[in-house]
């Protein structure tokens, strides 16, 4: 599941980091256009519609966070 | 009473010595309730304050059954897996969106009534009777900016991203707050208040950054955006009768004057605010040292841009029905395709709100579609514009570019204000017109620059000002210029304390017979 998520977000944004930090969201590395674009291509590969109230910084400063936050609907 | 009229000065002293008397949280939160009850009817007369208090139970009762219903969640999902807490979750988040959509219905109804009202040219009033009489509509001071607050506050609590107040009373105290019910900062309720639930004492250096703060505020607003809209005011009144340098100089000042009248006014309500021990969310950060529009609007009406974000742009782009047409897009037409689509939709969206929420005529929705459009054709053409600067050899580290992106975010915020100075599309159009008709540069040398509103002298004192804005713009980019004068020599940080007083005691504009000009974002 963690390498399948980091191939989606590599295929579409390969000029980010995603190992380079913990706080991806909290030091400013990913932005809201950035993140809408994560969860719509997550949302496609995996085939789950993420909850607005799920869509939490903390949810997205990591690739390990991504994978709990995606678990938690497949 | 404005924040800058003669009265606020007694009114805000003799507040501040009762507020830091009290010696309890609660007496505390009562003198602020009596400040803010005192500053509302002296500022918009008792007529309006009846809506505020009925907005004010509207929010309380949707927020306490909200937090009824997910009461019982909370109750439920104990021993449940993630999954299963999620799907119970989607059922009681039925429920709660029922009393979500009434309270929706109540208070931005009202908006959409005042906002509807003036785009048909109803005549404004501020009485009880404004909501029965013809032709005229009710509309309370600050409405654009308690409205947002609370659905912001209900929407958190839909989304269990913040905690529901119980204490009724806290709650009209944190949404009738004077410092911010006029012109914002649109404040986070949550956030506000666990403020107000723990009022500090008095702290005699809080109490003097937050009175230099004002300081600071004040001459910003009254020696420096009165003065310039002098001129521009003057210029914008008739722009069919100037032409040329004329026109180029009071376009290019008007958006000077906005940023000292708006961020002038956030420094005395954020000052006044910190007088009390209360943080309020900052407003600007110097925006124009900001290299794209779309930084530009992450350090201008930071609040506005914040709240549009959380409670349009994202629920927009993350609604199941949105996502899956993106997905379908992405599909259809690649990866590249699909990201600028699923940025560009929430994008166009959030700013044609954002024209309507500042006013509901053409000129503003033309203006939230420039801005939009600038915003969306930044953000796509990002890859491109590497490319470009990648093959041309330009230093993109250099200062020479930098300036050139400053000064470029400069003149398209420029662009953007002459869509709505003049009050009309039409009033563009002679700005536009009136611009390549003539130089008129001999107007410098002549005198007659120095004839509509502001001589020769005022305009020194303009331009002064204006450099002492981009000084501590550029000082405040580094440093925390407060911190760094407290540090100073006792006898050097008093000069330079009086020597603000004096500057704005002679320099201030007080208008005729002391009648204070109004700020610019009241009026929204």
């Amino acid at each position: 599941m963690r390498n399948k998520v980091k191939q989606v977000l590599a295929d579409n944004y390969p000029e980010i980091d995603f190992e380079a930090s913990n706080e991806l969201v909290d030091d400013g590395i990913l932005d809201s256009l950035t993140m809408v674009g994560i969860i719509s291509a997550l949302s496609m590969e995996f085939g789950v519609v993420l909850p607005y109230e799920d869509i939490l910084p903390e949810n997205f400063n990591s690739i390990d966070a991504m994978v709990e936050l995606l678990e938690k609907y497949i | 009473m404005t924040y800058n009229s003669l009265q606020f000065f007694p009114f805000f002293a003799i507040f501040l010595i009762l507020y830091l008397l009290m010696p309890r949280v609660k007496l505390r939160q009562i003198v602020i309730l009596i400040g803010n009850i005192v500053f509302y009817m002296l500022a918009a007369g008792k007529g309006t304050l009846f809506v505020l208090a009925a907005t004010s139970l509207v929010v309380y009762a949707a927020a306490r059954a909200i937090d009824h219903i997910y009461s019982g969640y909370e109750r439920e999902k104990e021993g449940l897996t993630p999954k299963e807490g999620a799907a119970l979750f989607a059922g009681y988040k039925k429920r709660a969106k029922k009393y979500l959509l009434a309270a929706f219905f109540l208070i931005l109804g009202f908006l959409f009534y005042a906002k509807i009202g003036k785009l048909f040219g109803f005549k404004e009033t501020d009485t009880a009777m404004g909501l029965f009489s013809g032709g005229t509509i009710l509309v309370p001071l600050g409405l654009s900016y308690y409205t947002f607050s609370s659905v912001g506050y209900l929407l958190d609590l839909y989304w269990k991203k913040a905690k529901c107040e119980r204490d009724y009373f806290r709650l009209i105290v944190c949404m009738t707050y004077f410092p911010h019910i006029v012109q914002g900062p649109i404040g986070r309720y949550d956030k506000l208040l666990k403020q107000f639930a723990a009022l500090p004492g008095f702290c005699y250096e809080r109490v003097c950054a937050g009175l230099i703060r004002m300081l600071w505020g004040f001459i910003k607003k009254m020696v420096i955006a009165d003065r310039l809209a002098l001129f521009t005011r003057a210029v914008f009144a008739s722009p069919g009768e100037f032409a040329g340098f004329e026109i180029f100089l009071a376009v290019s000042l008007c958006a000077v004057e906005l940023y000292a009248d708006f961020s002038g006014c956030m420094d005395i309500v954020i000052g006044a605010a910190e007088t009390m021990g209360i943080t309020l969310d900052e407003n600007f950060k110097r925006p124009f040292f900001s290299k794209s529009a779309a930084e530009f609007w992450r350090r201008w009406h930071i609040t506005l841009g914040a709240w549009f974000k959380d409670y349009v742009y994202m629920p927009v782009a993350m609604s199941p029905r949105f996502m899956k047409t993106c997905v379908n897009f992405r599909k259809k037409h690649g990866n590249r395709a699909g990201q600028i689509f699923s940025s560009a939709i929430p994008l166009a969206i959030v700013w044609l709100l954002t024209g309507l929420w500042h006013g509901t005529g053409a000129d503003y929705v033309v203006w939230g579609i420039y801005w939009g459009a600038v915003i969306i054709l930044g953000t796509v053409l990002t890859p491109e514009f590497k490319k470009l600067t990648t093959k041309l050899a330009i230093n993109t580290e250099s200062f020479g570019y930098q300036f050139f992106q400053m000064a470029r975010i400069y003149f398209l915020f420029v662009i953007g204000r002459m869509f709505t100075v003049t009050g009309s599309l039409e009033g563009f159009g002679k700005l536009v017109t009136g611009l390549f008709k003539e130089h008129r540069l001999w107007t410098i040398f002549d005198g007659s620059l120095y004839e509509h509103g502001l001589d020769y002298k005022n305009f020194c004192v303009a331009v002064i000002g204006i450099a002492a804005i981009w000084i501590s713009d550029m000082l405040g980019e580094h440093i925390n210029i407060r911190e760094a004068l407290s540090k100073q020599p006792l006898v050097l940080r008093w000069f330079v304390y009086y020597s603000g007083m004096v500057i704005l005691l002679i320099f201030g504009m007080y208008g005729e017979a002391f009648d204070a000009s109004n700020f610019v974002y009241g009026g929204f």
